[in-house]
């Protein structure tokens, strides 16, 4: 399979607060992959490095093979949209992507029309970038990717901003370029249930480090039923379990919460073993986990 | 290069900015030579009808013109930097997005200039009382500051390319133009304030004369500044 970004122990601080640590990522043709991170944990630092924007402090970056001064042209095969899309606020979208279409050295003057039917703004012609909300502007960014035809998108939140309908719209659109168009996609989002639909496979980021890469599958398969239990001691329900069951697997969560991802069939037995040893039960519940609560529980969770 | 001067190009002409700038600083120039042409009138013993006080009023302007400086890069480079990620993103170079910058600012710049010398001409010579030699020194006045007048212009766009902020640019160039003169005395014949007084003082006497001087210190400024510039803007990153 075909890499289209590679990168070797790549590594950022600023002002010496090391922000990306050694990381070794890539990106293989034909994938959607997420990339999934609390705030600050490193995500669109690591964008912008792909990108260009910010220099990595160390580390290599390839794109597409290439590496150093050959990215700036294995760039022009790839569409980036970090953070919030910029353009003038003055200018219609019409106008704004005619700008990057001069500037790119696109001769076809309809691709503008074109990209802006995939996105569904044809019908904002007089409304300038300035009146638009917040959701028409994340559509021209994507537009705005489109542009150069590209076989790589990387998108930093690409749906911040839209509506629900807007939302399916986007989803619908990237799953359409993927399959259709096989343009890999490096998305990142705060919507995890979103990224679920989408992505074909995840990578959790924690304070600058993967600590865990996922395919669709394996994630399915980690997702898997797990008991759940909220107690008035989670610290002594925790020593119980690990007296009664030698191979237990379990995390510790806020708020006395615990939950168990084996011997899930012996509910009721670990319910009375609770019971018997005087730590108080207030919920039980059988639950199968999504991706949200699984990412939750890789970045918040005392795993044992 | 050319396609991302082509895209500046279609943007700056868009820009109210640009066309706002020009018209006042044009309307600046008729007003002044209006005022100095009615004032003769209203008072028979006005003396600065002449030609010579509106070109001087030029030649002593040069602050003035910088800040027009000021106004145009901001309409280029200001407030709109965060778009540069995008050309950025796309492979396109820093040095290419500096120098197409600069060039394209400076042409616009420097038709405004050409402009604002022709049309205050054409009024000096029209309206006010001219002597003989006064357009040609004005033109030498001027020529003499032109290096100055450029190497404001390039500090302007590097500071501003260099995200330095407006007041501190304003404090830099209160410095090199105007106090630095009399804070530098050891190259007291050189720095930009000095000459530009000797320009304006030269050529109120009818002596002004084309001045090496002021190359060197245009090119000197020039220089700097922009290696400055174009090291500092490859190394920085577009957040």
């Amino acid at each position: 399979m075909d890499t289209i970004i590679q990168t070797y122990h790549l590594k950022k601080t600023f002002k010496k607060e090391v922000v990306i640590k050694p990381l070794d990522f890539s990106l293989r043709k034909g994938e959607i992959c997420a990339l999934i991170g609390k705030n600050g944990a490193g995500k669109s630092t690591i964008f912008k490095m792909l990108s260009g924007q910010l220099f990595p402090t160390a580390g290599d970056i390839q794109l597409f093979g290439k590496s150093d001064k050959e990215t700036a042209q294995a760039k022009k095969r790839m569409g980036f949209m970090i953070e919030t899309p910029e353009f003038f606020p003055d200018f219609t979208a019409t106008q704004n992507l005619e700008y990057f279409r001069i500037q790119r050295g696109i001769a076809e003057k309809e691709r503008i029309y074109e990209v802006l039917q995939i996105v569904n703004l044809t019908n904002q012609k007089k409304k300038r970038f300035k009146e638009y909300s917040m959701g028409m502007k994340q559509r021209l960014g994507i537009a705005l990717c489109l542009l150069s035809s590209p076989d790589c998108l990387v998108l930093d939140e690409p749906i911040n901003g839209l509506d629900a309908e807007g939302i399916m719209e986007i989803r619908k659109l990237l799953l359409k370029l993927n399959q259709e168009k096989q343009i890999t996609i490096l998305v990142s989002s705060h919507i995890l249930t979103e990224l679920q639909l989408l992505a074909t496979r995840f990578v959790f980021i924690k304070n600058g480090v993967i600590v865990d890469d996922l395919s669709k599958e394996a994630l399915d398969d980690k997702s898997k039923k797990q008991i759940r239990l909220k107690v008035d001691d989670a610290a002594k329900a925790a020593r119980l379990l690990e007296q009664a069951y030698a191979d237990i697997q379990y995390k510790i969560l806020p708020n006395q919460i615990i939950t168990i991802q084996n011997h899930v069939e012996e509910g009721g037995e670990i319910n009375r073993l609770f019971i018997d040893n005087g730590v108080l039960v207030m919920e039980f519940r059988m639950e199968a986990l999504n991706l949200e609560e699984y990412f939750l529980g890789l970045v918040e969770g005392v795993e044992k | 290069m050319i396609n991302y001067m082509k895209s500046e190009h279609y943007r700056l002409l868009r820009k109210k900015g640009l066309y706002i700038t020009s018209v006042i600083c044009l309307l600046l120039i008729v007003a002044a030579a209006v005022v100095l042409y009615y004032s003769q009138y209203l008072d028979p013993n006005f003396p600065y009808a002449t030609s010579m006080f509106l070109y001087s009023n030029v030649i002593s302007g040069a602050l003035l013109i910088m800040i027009v400086g000021l106004l145009f890069n901001s309409a280029l480079t200001g407030k709109e930097t965060s778009l540069i990620k995008q050309s950025v993103s796309f492979g396109i170079s820093r040095y290419t997005i500096f120098w197409s910058k600069l060039i394209l600012t400076l042409s616009y710049f420097l038709l405004l200039c050409v402009i604002g010398l022709l049309l205050t001409i054409a009024l000096g010579e029209t309206l006010l009382a001219s002597e003989e030699q006064s357009v040609s020194n004005f033109l030498i006045a001027s020529s003499n500051m032109v290096p100055i007048v450029l190497s404001g212009f390039f500090m302007i766009h590097v500071l501003k390319m260099l995200k330095v902020s407006e007041v501190y640019i304003i404090i830099m160039f209160l410095f090199i133009f105007i106090f630095s003169g009399d804070l530098l005395y050891m190259l007291f014949d050189y720095t930009p304030s000095t000459l530009l007084n000797e320009n304006l003082m030269s050529f109120v006497n009818y002596s002004v004369q084309f001045d090496y001087r002021h190359w060197v210190t245009g090119i000197m400024i020039s220089v700097i500044s922009l290696l400055i510039g174009v090291k500092g803007f490859a190394k920085q990153n577009i957040d």
